[in-house]
């Protein structure tokens, strides 16, 4: 048997494509459990305070209601076990718009929602923080950050030549992933399955077996197709308990989707932040210092802030440093990770002042990148695994025609439309994580098959695939050979599809498990081998029928050694609308320098889903809150405005070819993330080539450029 | 095909679903197999991921599944019932509604056709697209009860047989999708965006719209226009776009990813 | 959504009589606005008559009465079928444009015309049932007149309502001088000018329309005219498609040489009604057709503007969309 050609790194086109395409992929609420009832959550219209009562006669008599569950009838949940948001329905005190305070089980979906118009709440109001305009001075130091100094920041401001201090804004953004969240949930005598969207399928099942006061083994999360999550379907929401404890009240299976209006206060957001960035520099262009001072807000009870100093702390050589986060509680629902989190919003503000740095020194601002290039990790004075962020800017540059680029505002006219170019660049860091995966061989005569089961997950990342690839070439079999089940707690534990670690902590355990299964069948043929056989070809030389083995895999001993990141530089061409001062990103370019690609076509579909997104951050996405009453005013698709397809102009990818030896054995970095850290930027930085605007407030909507 | 009680599944069988569809095990072991299963299966079998299978699937795939949920449905729970006769990619369906009752809903929670999705369901997101007599149309927004003698065509209805239809075969070459949540939609709707060109009907962003009406080649710019009612937010757009050319041009469309360095 | 009673009416002047005879019922057309705010419980209709299968779709040559020669568009084709005509696309593109600049390609099959011009107005005060708002629920307050108003009126707006009339196809019919058909329960017809259709919001904001409970859209007329050659829709928004305007401009002129003739302005997403730009309109007949002029008939139209805290930027931008309407009407559709 010849060794074939090797599959990883080839552009397969999706294993699960068929399904997709066919419509029978099934997503939370399509599996077709038997005798299910419907429910239908309601929620709180005040911000804070509490319910003195809430009347559910008329939508109990109503017809088909099989039950409506209220904080007075709702069973004791621990609120501690790792559901994020609260939203569980254990007291009458309402923290936020939006909470939810209670659910409709009915027959029929159109009996539960029409019961949940039903309900009458007498409230009792409490004053509300809902205005961050007014709450933002009052920012207190985050419980999980400190500040982060090096050097002294003052005195090189104060004493520099050139200088950027400016702040940047960024609205509150929504994940709408576009299968609203969903569960339905089924009991088995003490045993519950929830069919739910989960980017952690462990951590799903996990949070949930401890809030609903259950163990681990009782709860099985099944999630074999995600619609979407983009950090919303990491953690775990009110919703996915809520439906295990309606279907036990009802004694029915039970299925829950949020509608898209409920989205916006049921599972997290992206929070609104201020950024203050100022740079100083000499003429040359050297970075003398660099602060970034972030306020947000986040819930009433629990604290979570997204992390935007990240890319601060490692894009730059410079010896001055500080970066700070202030946090002020507000009746608003918990912010949570979303895609590129804290690193596309802190990107923002670090490289639109960048640009502003560059144009104020008459620099290019690739030049000025360049420039200020660390050798190492500026944080930690470790060595980087891989870091391309020159070639990424040297290549995109060539690729994109930034020569054209003028570098004074406003010279580029054609018609009505005026042209300009940015740049900005990104980073995320690369992570592997501990994973389990078991892989089975099986042989038909000369046919050998392998299943690999581990529970991973899939939203749309190509998990699926590049895992049959990996396995496919370890294994030494086609990859039509390779069957892959994932997302299904009863499978091996696995690492989350989240922060950009899912592939690798994925490609890693099952290399790891299919080099395991080689070994023992090399073992077990008790024979030495000149050169290393494959699994496959030892499987039919030894005549082993079936084998089956489980890898536990950890990142390398030395990986803490070495700083890992991904890095890109992001590259817009856009045109502005000179009457109306509508934009139009025509063309994007991203270089990335992501380690070891295992699939171009997956890759860069995920690369280019990052760009649209921060597109989207840039121009047309933003969620308002009415400060009145704490609601969103902007709570369907039809007033938050994700990009539609006539948005998006010709986008393109460029991998830098990286070898990184240190990170993990695979040299696979993660790309999830990378793509969206530094868009909204090189946006923003092309409007102001084009218009000479600069806009410090996301999102750039037509009226900022009048 | 005829009602099954709960068969009973050879080990063999058993395995297949197993291995091929663990997410539906549980309920095959309970319920036996039905109409989706065998669905889902003969796509599968169809698409030739899995040859090793296929005898065991052969033999599933013959034998009769069990009934639609539609008939342990209680016409108890329905107010205002609306008798409904209509087909449902090509086979007559019959059946009593809420009148409150979507297209959408009925096809998902009726019909047991859970490919096209709810994104939405108020008209904002293209992921409920089908086709009712010859168009595109969104099924959230469409009362199930109006629908009476009408034809719909849903994802589940655009392939021929185990033959994909060419724009499906189009959007895994292109990668027209990541989560693939929205490609039900996308899909139904490119297929009504070929019929409309070749009817020469005119979009927002074709330039001239006074010339008289015959088939229209349509420019990438008019293909992003007249998909933007089907949001991906994933953000497959420039894929979707590529498949699509690809099939209305019949030419070949690049696929664009470069290594450096 | 509440439960109702799905009806089917046999023709068009029963239709009309069961509405006159149920104060609760209501049409179902394309429903994709009527749906839309039964789920979110802000329409609750008891009986839904459908009228989709009436013969009311027709698009024909208007052979004799005061628009001889004009066309006429059934109440209840679709939005895409009228984009699509012949009759249309040839005499009258700006409404091709119009109807094709609103919603989608699915939307734009199932939306009727009549349904159309009754679409009620995006205001997410009025959407949501948990905001106050003087439409949906008389003497509750306007959310949005000390709230977020961005998306709201500048011109004739009271103060029980500052929201603004969202259909596109409407903008196009007013610079058209379009008329509305209608027929009521006793088979009687009657005509509206289209600008005197919408009604400003006053002191009651919970009618959108001067049309009758009972009367049913049968057919729109648009008079003959000379426009066909100059004319341009343009619409400015958040995103480049799929959304609804921040400010629309429907722009039609017939040139006497190098004089204007006439002209036709009216403005979408900027009033409770599509907004006539009459002023604007008289300052440009017999001048010649230069962006200078366009602009100080654009200025003199905004001048009498009231914008809100958040949407004082469709003062201006309304001045610079109806030069740049002008403009590419006079181009012929190009900048
Ligand atoms: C997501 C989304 C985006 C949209 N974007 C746009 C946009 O950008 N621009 C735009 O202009 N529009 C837009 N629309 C609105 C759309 O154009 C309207 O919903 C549609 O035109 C309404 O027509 P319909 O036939 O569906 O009306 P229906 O919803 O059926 O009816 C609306 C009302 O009119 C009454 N009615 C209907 N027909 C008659 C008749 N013949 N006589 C008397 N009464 C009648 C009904 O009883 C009902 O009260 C959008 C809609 C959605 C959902
Ligand atoms: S679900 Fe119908 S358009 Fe979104
Ligand atoms: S593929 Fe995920 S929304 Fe389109």
């Amino acid at each position: 048997m010849q060794e074939k050609e090797k599959v990883t790194g080839t552009p397969v086109s999706r294993i699960d494509g068929i399904l997709k395409v066919t419509g029978k992929a099934d997503y939370s609420t399509d599996h077709p459990v038997k005798n299910v009832a419907y429910a239908v959550l309601f929620k709180s219209t005040i911000a804070a305070g509490r319910i003195k009562d809430i009347d559910t006669a008329a939508a109990e008599k109503s017809p088909g209601v099989l039950s409506v569950i209220t904080y007075k009838n709702a069973p004791k949940l621990n609120l501690k076990g790792g559901i994020r948001g609260g939203s569980m329905l254990q007291s009458p005190d309402v923290e936020f718009f939006g909470q939810h305070i209670g659910l409709v089980v009915a027959e029929t979906f159109e009996q539960a929602r029409h019961a949940a118009d039903l309900i009458v709440v007498d409230y009792e109001k409490k004053e509300a923080k809902t205005d961050f305009e007014k709450l933002h001075q009052q920012g207190a130091k985050p419980k999980d950050k400190e500040d982060e100094k090096r050097g002294d920041v003052k005195a090189a401001l104060d004493s520099a030549e050139f200088k950027v201090e400016e702040t940047y804004a960024t609205p509150i953004y929504h994940h709408h992933p576009l299968e609203p969240h969903a569960t339905i949930a089924e009991w088995q005598g003490e045993n519950v399955i929830l069919y739910n969207s989960s980017q952690i399928i462990n951590g799903a099942q996990n949070a949930a077996a401890s809030t609903l006061n259950l163990k681990p083994e009782n709860v099985r999360i099944i999630s074999p197709y995600i619609g979407g999550g983009f950090g919303s379907k990491g953690g775990q929401w009110g919703n996915l308990v809520l439906a295990a404890v309606a279907a036990k009240m009802v004694n029915r299976p039970v299925k829950l989707a949020l509608t898209r209006q409920q989205m916006v206060n049921s599972v997290g957001l992206r929070q609104r932040n201020y950024q203050k960035v100022a740079l100083s520099a000499t003429k040359d262009g050297k970075l003398a210092s660099l602060s970034h001072e972030i306020t947000t807000h986040s819930a009433i009870k629990e604290e979570f802030v997204e992390p935007c100093g990240d890319c601060s702390k490692v894009m730059y050589d410079v010896p001055n440093l500080l970066i700070s986060y202030r946090v002020v509680a507000m009746n608003m629902i918990l912010p949570t990770y979303t895609r590129g989190p804290g690193k596309s919003t802190g990107s923002f503000a670090l490289e639109s002042a960048m640009d502003e740095l560059a144009f104020k020194l008459n620099m290019d601002p690739i030049q000025l990148r360049i420039k200020n290039e660390p050798e190492r990790d500026p944080s930690n004075g470790k060595p980087w695994s891989s870091r391309t962020t020159v070639q990424c800017l040297q290549e995109g540059a060539k690729a994109f025609g930034w020569e054209k680029r003028k570098a004074q505002p406003r010279q580029n006219q054609l018609g009505n439309e005026l042209i300009g170019y940015g740049v900005a660049c990104g980073t995320y860091p690369a992570h592997q994580r501990p994973s389990s995966a078991i892989v089975k061989l099986k042989r038909d005569g000369e046919d050998v098959t392998a299943t690999i089961e581990l529970a991973a997950a899939d939203l749309g990342t190509g998990t699926y695939t590049i895992l049959a690839q990996t396995a496919a070439d370890s294994l030494d079999l086609p990859i039509d050979k390779i069957i892959v089940k994932i997302g299904d707690s009863d499978l091996p534990p696995a690492a989350g599809a989240v922060g950009s670690v899912g592939a690798t902590s994925y490609a890693n355990v099952v290399n790891d498990a299919c080099i395991k299964i080689t070994d023992e069948l090399i073992a077990r043929s008790g024979k030495q081998f000149f050169t290393r056989p494959t699994a496959a070809q030892l499987m039919v030389s030894e005549k082993v029928d079936n084998i089956q083995t489980r890898a536990d895999s950890k990142p390398p001993e030395n990986a803490e050694d070495y700083s890992s990141h991904s890095f890109n530089a992001n590259f817009a061409e856009v045109r502005v609308n000179i009457s109306t001062g509508m934009v139009k990103v025509s063309r994007f370019l991203a270089v990335t320098g992501a380690g070891k690609i295992l699939n171009p076509k997956t890759a860069r579909s995920q690369i280019i889903g990052g760009n649209v997104w921060g597109i989207g951050m840039a121009l047309t996405e933003e969620s308002v809150v009415d400060p009145r009453w704490g609601n969103f005013v902007t709570r369907s698709l039809g007033d938050y405005h994700v990009p539609a397809n006539l948005d998006i102009g010709t986008m393109e990818a460029i991998f830098i070819r990286e070898e990184d030896k240190f990170g993990n054995k695979l040299g696979v970095k993660g790309i999830g993330e990378v793509g969206i850290v530094g868009v909204a930027a090189a946006v923003a930085n092309a409007v102001f080539n084009a218009t000479g605007k600069r806009v410090r407030e996301l999102p750039i909507t037509p009226d900022k450029l009048l | 095909m005829e009602e099954n009680e709960s068969p009973q599944l050879t080990k063999d069988e058993k395995k297949l679903f197993e291995d091929l569809m663990p997410e539906d095990l549980n309920e095959i072991l309970v319920h036996g197999v039905n109409r989706r299963h065998f669905l889902k299966l003969m796509t599968l079998a169809g698409g030739g991921m899995l040859a090793w299978q296929s005898a065991v699937a052969e033999q599933v795939l013959t034998r009769p599944f069990s009934a639609l949920t539609s008939s342990d449905f209680s016409p108890a729970n329905i107010e205002n019932g609306v008798n409904l006769s209509f087909k449902v990619n090509g086979a007559a369906k019959k059946l009593m509604v809420d009148s409150r009752m979507t297209l959408l809903d009925t096809l998902r929670e009726r019909l047991e056709l859970t490919g096209s999705k709810k994104g939405c369901d108020h008209g904002q997101c293209g992921a409920c697209t089908v086709i009712v007599d010859g168009r595109r149309v969104l099924s959230c927004l469409t009362l199930a009860a109006s629908c009476e003698g009408r034809s719909v065509k849903t994802i589940e209805g655009i392939a021929q047989g185990n033959e994909l239809h060419p724009i499906q075969s189009a959007f895994i070459k292109h990668d027209g999708f990541q989560c693939g949540f929205c490609t039900p939609g996308q899909i139904c709707s490119a297929v009504a965006v070929m019929d409309e060109a070749k009817n020469g009907e005119v979009s927002c962003v074709t330039e001239d719209v006074r010339q008289t009406a015959s088939p229209i080649k349509l420019s990438n710019e008019e293909i992003s226009e007249r998909m933007s009612g089907n949001l991906c937010r994933c953000g497959a757009y420039p894929n979707i776009v590529a498949a699509i050319q690809e099939v209305h041009s019949g030419k070949e469309v690049a696929q664009t990813w470069e290594f450096r360095g | 959504m509440r439960p109702f009673k799905y009806t089917n009416a046999k023709d068009v002047t029963a239709a009309a009589k069961m509405l006159a005879a149920n104060p609760d019922a209501k049409f179902l057309a394309g429903g994709t606005n009527l749906l839309d705010l039964m789920k979110e419980d802000v329409e609750q209709p008891n009986e839904l008559i459908d009228i989709t299968r009436l013969a009311l779709a027709d698009i024909k040559l208007i052979s004799s009465g005061t628009n001889k020669g004009g066309t006429s568009i059934g109440g209840l084709g679709k939005n895409t079928a009228a984009a699509n005509h012949p009759l249309i696309r040839q005499n009258y593109p700006l409404l091709t444009q119009a109807i094709l600049a609103g919603a989608s390609g699915q939307i734009r099959n199932m939306a009727t015309n009549g349904g159309n011009l009754l679409q009620r107005t995006r205001c997410s005060y009025f959407f949501d049932v948990a905001m106050p708002c003087n439409k949906r629920e008389p003497g509750s307050g306007c959310g949005a007149m000390e709230g977020i108003n961005r998306m709201h009126a500048i011109f004739g707006w009271s103060e029980k309502c500052v929201a603004v009339y969202p259909s596109d196809m409407a903008v196009a019919l007013a610079a058209l001088d379009a008329v509305v058909k209608v027929r009521n329960a006793s088979g009687q017809e009657r005509t509206i000018l289209l600008a005197d259709f919408h009604r400003l919001p006053g002191d009651t904001p919970e009618k959108d329309t001067n049309l009758s409970h009972g009367e049913i859209i049968t057919a729109i007329e648009l008079p003959k005219n000379n426009f066909a050659d100059k004319s341009y829709y343009l619409k400015v928004r958040d995103r480049a498609s799929y959304a609804f305007a921040l400010v629309s401009v429907a722009a039609a002129l017939e040139m006497n040489g190098n004089k204007i003739a006439q002209a036709r302005i009216a403005m979408g997403g900027v009033a409770h009604k599509p907004w006539r730009a009459f002023q604007a309109e008289k300052m440009l007949v017999g001048k010649e057709a230069t962006e200078a002029n366009f602009r100080l008939a654009a200025e003199a139209e905004m001048a009498d503007a009231k914008p809100l805290e958040h949407n004082k930027f469709k003062v201006e931008l309304g001045n610079r969309s109806i030069v740049l309407a002008l403009q590419m009407a006079i181009n012929g559709g190009k900048s």
